[in-house]
């Protein structure tokens, strides 16, 4: 049965908290929503960005997404490159 | 921040050549944190390691991409250069600025960061090189409102897509690559500011195969002109060459010696298929054999022009050496028709069948080249539902096996097993 916006909206934010990793590629979401073609899971990513629930970082070449209170320093630049 | 003793930089000063280190000597003299890059730069050739810091969360609200942050790592001794972020402004397709437009720039790159550029980066942008977190809003604001200009892409989002002038001053121009890429860069708008993909995504626009932006080196998604029907051949100004009444290459190259005109060694001769030939004063062309390299016509422009029937050849693939080595890309769809009136919808049906594949198929930090590497090119055809053809393949199979699919084989694999026992007994 298809995930509901808000399904996959807590699925996402529940994966971004649990993660061993704060920092999480837009892949990682996929699983969220198996159903679901990635570029639907993305804008439902970067929707979570505009509403607070995650941020971007960045390694510099890819963007990743986490839970702002999950990334301490504000250069966050230690990690991944 | 005070001047620095750079002896090793100071080294790159000398000779005929311009100097990198000249320039951001004179620009040190109104923006200080220059002397402290140039500080940092020596502190790195020295330790041979570099001092920036890549990678964190900085950009303007709403963005998720534009902006690279870039930090020292050694800000104390270097306070100048504390931060030190780079802006993508997206350039004008085919490059054209009004002086006015320059000026209003560089006026609002003066106020807000170190006044360094770099015009243009590979991408395309005019890059914006220097300046500290809390200056980015102010910068964006003014950016915006006051120049309407745009940033462009970074990170994993579509990178700004670029062109080469095309028709505006070039009549080998195959189609109107500057209203392809504004088209492209306003249709998708969301890819270009925020992430879209597993990683960076490009897209460039030639409008022959002279490929003034080195789309096939450079882009995931290479549109290079071409044509379909057969070179347009005036005779008579070919007689003009032989007889050296018209400079060869646009006389390109008449200052140095090289003799007289020799059409037989600097055009036929330098033909890569081998397809072209004089039959007393005229010159002939198998066009079923020409690749549409352009040398003919570069070398004979008054003589040879493009054919009538235009279009584009889509390469797919090419890129930088991130993960694996650099490559260019591939040719997948040998032509396809590029026109206006049906707002590309035939390029963007083409771009999002590959985005939803690689998407899915493509593993983190992959750029869609190296995927079609890791599954090989039938399997990437197949995917976009390309039939193949000889010109997709590079050298004679070394592979003996064959595999069929079952729908290739008449009859399919399914076989009545009773019918074949009553020919073999088990
Ligand atoms: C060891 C150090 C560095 C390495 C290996 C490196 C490597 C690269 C590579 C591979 C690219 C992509 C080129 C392309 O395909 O277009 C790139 C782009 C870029 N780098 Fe670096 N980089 C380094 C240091 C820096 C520093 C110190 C800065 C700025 C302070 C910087 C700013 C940029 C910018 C602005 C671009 C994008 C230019 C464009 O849009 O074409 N890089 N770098
Ligand atoms: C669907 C049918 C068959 C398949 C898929 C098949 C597959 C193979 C494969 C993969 C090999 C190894 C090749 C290698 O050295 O790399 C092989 C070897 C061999 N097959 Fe078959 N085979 C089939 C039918 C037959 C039949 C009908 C015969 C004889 C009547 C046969 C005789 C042999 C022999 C003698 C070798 C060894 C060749 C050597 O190593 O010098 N095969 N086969
Ligand atoms: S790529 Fe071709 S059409 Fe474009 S400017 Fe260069 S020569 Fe002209
Ligand atoms: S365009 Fe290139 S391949 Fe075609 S005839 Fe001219 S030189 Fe030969």
């Amino acid at each position: 049965m298809a995930m509901s916006v808000e399904e996959v909206e807590a699925a996402i934010i529940e994966k971004a908290k649990k993660a061993p990793k704060p920092q999480l590629y837009i892949k990682d979401f996929y699983k969220c929503a198996p159903d679901m073609k990635p570029r639907q899971i993305k804008k439902i990513a970067n929707k979570l960005v505009e509403k607070g629930e995650l941020m971007f970082w960045s390694s510099g070449s890819t963007t990743m997404y986490a839970r702002p209170d999950r990334i301490k320093d504000e250069e966050g630049a230690e990690g991944i490159n | 921040m005070a001047k620095h003793d750079t002896p090793m930089l100071d080294e790159l000063e000398k000779g005929p050549w311009p100097s990198f280190v000249t320039d951001m000597k004179r620009q040190a003299e109104t923006h200080p944190e220059c002397w402290d890059i140039l500080g940092q730069l020596e502190l790195s050739y020295e330790d041979r390691i570099t001092h920036w810091k890549h990678g964190g969360i900085v950009g303007v609200f709403g963005y998720g991409g534009g902006i690279v942050g870039r930090y020292s790592d050694v800000p104390d001794r270097f306070p100048g250069v504390e931060h030190f972020h780079t802006v993508r402004v997206n350039q004008p397709a085919g490059l054209y600025y009004s002086t006015e437009n320059l000026r209003a720039l560089m006026d609002l790159w003066d106020k807000y960061g170190s006044g360094m550029t770099n015009m243009h980066g590979s991408t395309g942008d005019m890059i914006l090189l220097g300046t500290r977190t809390e200056n980015l809003e102010p910068l964006f604001w003014d950016l915006t409102h006051d120049l309407g200009q745009d940033l462009g892409g970074s990170g994993s989002n579509l990178r700004t897509p670029s062109c080469c002038l095309g028709e505006s001053r070039c009549e080998w121009a195959c189609y109107d690559t500057q209203d392809i890429c504004y088209a492209l860069t306003m249709h998708y708008q969301d890819e270009i500011h925020r992430p879209a993909f597993p990683y960076k995504f490009k897209f460039k626009f030639s409008g022959c195969a002279n490929d003034c932006v080195a789309a096939i080196a450079r882009s995931d998604f290479a549109v290079i002109g071409t044509w379909k029907d057969d070179i347009q051949i005036d005779q008579a100004a070919v007689k003009e060459y032989v007889a050296g009444n018209y400079p060869a290459n646009g006389g390109a190259h008449k200052d140095g010696d090289w003799g007289p005109f020799n059409l037989k060694k600097e055009v036929i001769d330098l033909c890569p298929t081998q397809c072209m030939w004089m039959e007393g004063d005229e010159l002939k062309i198998d066009n079923s054999e020409c690749n549409r390299c352009m040398h003919c016509i570069n070398v004979m422009p008054r003589a040879l022009r493009p054919g009538k029937e235009k279009g584009a050849t889509i390469c797919i693939g090419a890129k930088a050496p991130i993960l694996d080595g650099a490559q260019f890309a591939t040719m997948i769809i040998p032509f396809i028709e590029v026109s206006k009136d049906n707002e590309y919808e035939n390029i963007i049906d083409v771009i999002e069948r590959i985005w939803d594949w690689w998407m899915e198929v493509g593993k983190n930090r992959e750029r869609v080249g190296e995927t079609m590497q890791r599954v090989g090119l039938p399997t990437f055809l197949s995917v976009m539902e390309v039939e193949p053809i000889p010109q997709h393949v590079k050298e004679p199979r070394s592979n003996p096996y064959v595999f069929w699919k079952e729908e290739e084989v008449p009859g399919g694999f399914e076989r009545d097993i009773v019918e074949f026992r009553k020919r073999h007994a088990a």
